[in-house]
């Protein structure tokens, strides 16, 4: 009979994982947004940091450059998705190659300082809702494109599995362990360096590698998001 | 014996030899009790590369490649000279498989250090700016140099994956034990004690590591002529704790402090090189006019990560250098103004643990504005602000008195003008800055803040 339980669990779980079920998407509006106070015509992509590792029944293992190819994908993806919104993306000013130790360093403080305010804004999300959030105006430091409204920090984790591992997530189906990927996009004020949107979508890690899946996760993600209509 | 029978011994055997495999593992490198230090020359044993190491070695170069691309590196020519003069004197004429000895600065204020396994040792700028001289700093390097040659990385590497391995199966014997009676409840509570020892034993095989590390980091900057009390020293140093961040956590990865300075102080023997008061004066001396640059860098960077008491702390010793310099004098004001309701340092009652841990949790619960704003309710903030917000406004005019082209201490007055609400002065000071600095980088935002302020005064 117990048996007969865990069975039951195992296959809800199975179909759970397999259907995407576990896909959501949490997003965040500054009332700025919402009231229509502030319009996002321009947004300039700051290098994203998406780091994914392999999970093997060994433990885990760093994916250095997979993590950066999967980066450059989100970014694109988060691209794609503003241009739909009718948001235009400034052109890419932080190449590494064409960027010298200074400026590097502006880029490295921003992103900091971004970083250091995440937790809160994973753990209080809703709190964007009261604009609560402001990265300060130093983020004008990075002197980024004149055309910019926002600046668009992105931050990602992802699990991928080995086929030792997905044996072993399946047979321990109770601990709940499976390959995931979250992603946060946080758009922030380029002048006064306040939150004006978060979202925090989640997902099977796959879709990291499936460039639609990715496109229409992030896409998602931002469904809240006005699009750009006044001039 | 029957099958059931030979299948619960067969399983409980299985528990019990996975559960003790990583405790006698994690003994195997223990170190023995300290003794005073002998010169001897190093043997080195053969580390043959496996896969696995040879995979992580791969990961490690890209990431150091990251470091570089991200900004993460401090660059500044006599810097990078200098550590690599004092790391190469450690390495001495090591020479290892799959190790490019590299010396550099990482800009971060935490005071910390690090090694990866191929060679690139990294020194936070919160760590440089809080050692007093040179031979604490060949401590540190030589400390993480032994991570590197001892290939400390590679084997816990090694360890873990074993150990995870372990972990894996003893969960699923835990989860799918169809044994029932005294057997499967033995099982079973085996399987759920033993991830927790077997976690046990991956940090405490680090651990050992670390002391390692420590006594024959001792030996190596020792045989490299420095003084060998700059390794207690260097520990010492990082007990100042300027943030009131050190916790006795349940575990940490590093052996605690005191425990460090005592071993450490130990196996020094008694007629070991010491310096005189003098020549500690001049080491002190000297090492700071080396680091003069990175610290007011790192003073930027604390700045920037509100870690406000460690900014006030190296400035206060970049004055101490030079205190006719009106760069390391506006440093010192801008600590105290963005300070704000702080105190400069912290009273016994914040060094408890106690009121660290609740700080702890304040810095991760709330925003650095949302902070200050709750500080400045209570009378005790107010007057700290009051006395931080004079002592920033005379070190403002100081800098500005030793160079009244000093364009940035213009700017900092008119923050500090604009956060007192004196509107028509801080409007002043950055119709100033921009004056002597129009092509700043932090021109658009400086305009910005005068546009605001202007508006709001008409």
């Amino acid at each position: 009979m117990r048996l007969c339980v865990r069975f039951v669990f195992v296959i809800l779980c199975c179909a759970f994982v397999h259907y995407g079920a576990a896909r959501a998407e949490a997003q965040y509006l500054n009332p700025k947004i919402v009231e229509k106070k502030v319009t996002i015509r321009s947004a300039a992509i700051l290098p994203a940091k998406v780091e994914i590792v392999k999970e093997s029944a060994k433990g885990s293992e760093m994916m250095v450059a997979e993590s950066a190819d999967i980066s450059v994908s989100v970014m694109e993806a988060v691209g794609y998705t503003l241009q739909q919104k009718k948001i235009s993306v400034v052109p890419n000013q932080f190449e590494p190659a064409s960027m010298d130790d200074s400026r590097k360093y502006q880029l490295a403080d921003i992103q900091t300082r971004y970083d250091a305010l995440l937790p809160k804004l994973v753990d209080k999300s809703k709190d964007v809702k009261k604009a609560r959030f402001t990265l300060g105006d130093e983020v004008m430091l990075l002197n980024v494109h004149k055309d910019a409204d926002v600046l668009v920090f992105i931050r990602g984790q992802g699990r991928m599995f080995t086929k030792g591992k997905t044996a072993f997530s399946i047979i321990n189906i109770f601990d709940l362990d499976f390959p995931f990927a979250t992603i946060t996009v946080g758009i922030v004020d380029a002048r006064s360096g306040e939150v004006l949107a978060f979202t925090k979508p989640l997902s099977a890690s796959k879709v990291l590698k499936d460039k639609k899946a990715l496109n229409k996760m992030i896409e998602k993600s931002f469904k809240k998001l006005p699009a750009t209509s006044t001039p | 014996m029957s099958s059931k029978r030979s299948c619960q011994v067969f399983l409980l055997t299985l528990c019990l030899l996975l559960t003790s495999l990583p405790a006698s593992a994690a003994r195997a490198p223990r170190v023995a009790t300290p003794k005073p230090i002998v010169f001897e020359p190093v043997v080195e044993e053969q580390f043959v590369f496996g896969k696995v190491d040879q995979d992580l070695l791969s990961e490690i170069k890209l990431l150091d490649e990251r470091f570089e691309k991200e900004g993460a590196v401090f660059h500044e020519k006599n810097l990078d000279t200098y550590l690599t003069r004092v790391g190469m004197a450690v390495v001495a004429d090591k020479k290892l498989e799959n190790v490019e000895w590299k010396f550099r600065a990482l800009r971060d204020p935490t005071p910390n250090a690090f090694a990866l396994p191929n060679g690139s040792i990294y020194i936070n700028t919160g760590l440089l700016a809080l050692l007093d001289d040179e031979n604490q700093l060949a401590a540190v390097i030589a400390h993480e140099i032994t991570h590197v040659s001892e290939r400390h990385t590679y084997l816990r590497n090694r360890s873990l994956r074993k150990m995870m391995l372990a972990m894996n199966i003893i969960n699923t014997i835990g989860n799918w034990n169809p044994i029932g009676g005294p057997a499967g409840l033995a099982i079973s509570l085996i399987a759920s004690v033993s991830p927790f020892m077997l976690a046990i034993s991956i940090l405490g095989y680090s651990k050992d590591q670390e002391k390692e590390a420590d006594l024959e980091g001792l030996k190596a900057a020792a045989a490299a002529g420095f003084v060998p009390d700059g390794m207690p020293n260097s520990f010492k140093a990082m007990q100042r704790d300027v943030e009131g961040e050190q916790l006795n956590s349940f575990y940490s990865d590093h052996p605690k402090l005191q425990e460090r300075v005592n071993y450490t102080s130990s196996s020094i023997s008694a007629d070991a090189r010491k310096l005189t008061e003098d020549e500690a004066k001049t080491a002190k001396s000297d090492y700071l006019a080396v680091m003069e640059i990175a610290d007011r860098h790192n003073v930027e960077l604390a700045i920037n990560e509100g870690r406000f008491r460690s900014a006030v702390f190296v400035s206060q010793k970049l004055v101490s250098l030079h205190p006719e310099s009106t760069e390391n004098v506006f440093y010192l004001a801008e600590s105290y103004r963005t300070l704000g309701p702080r105190n400069a340092e912290l009273t016994d009652q914040q060094r408890t643990s106690g009121a660290k841990k609740k700080a702890a949790k304040t810095r991760a619960k709330r925003t650095l504005e949302e902070q200050d704003a709750e500080l400045l309710k209570t009378p005790e903030g107010q007057a700290t602000w009051k006395v931080n917000s004079e002592k920033a406004e005379t070190l403002f005019l100081r800098a500005l008195e030793l160079n009244r082209f000093n364009a940035s201490a213009h700017r900092g007055l008119g923050m500090l003008y604009e956060r007192l609400d004196r509107k028509h002065d801080a409007a002043g000071e950055y119709a100033k800055y921009l004056e002597l600095a129009p092509n700043a980088i932090d021109t658009e935002r400086v305009r910005r803040r005068l546009a605001v302020l202007r508006e709001s005064m008409n």
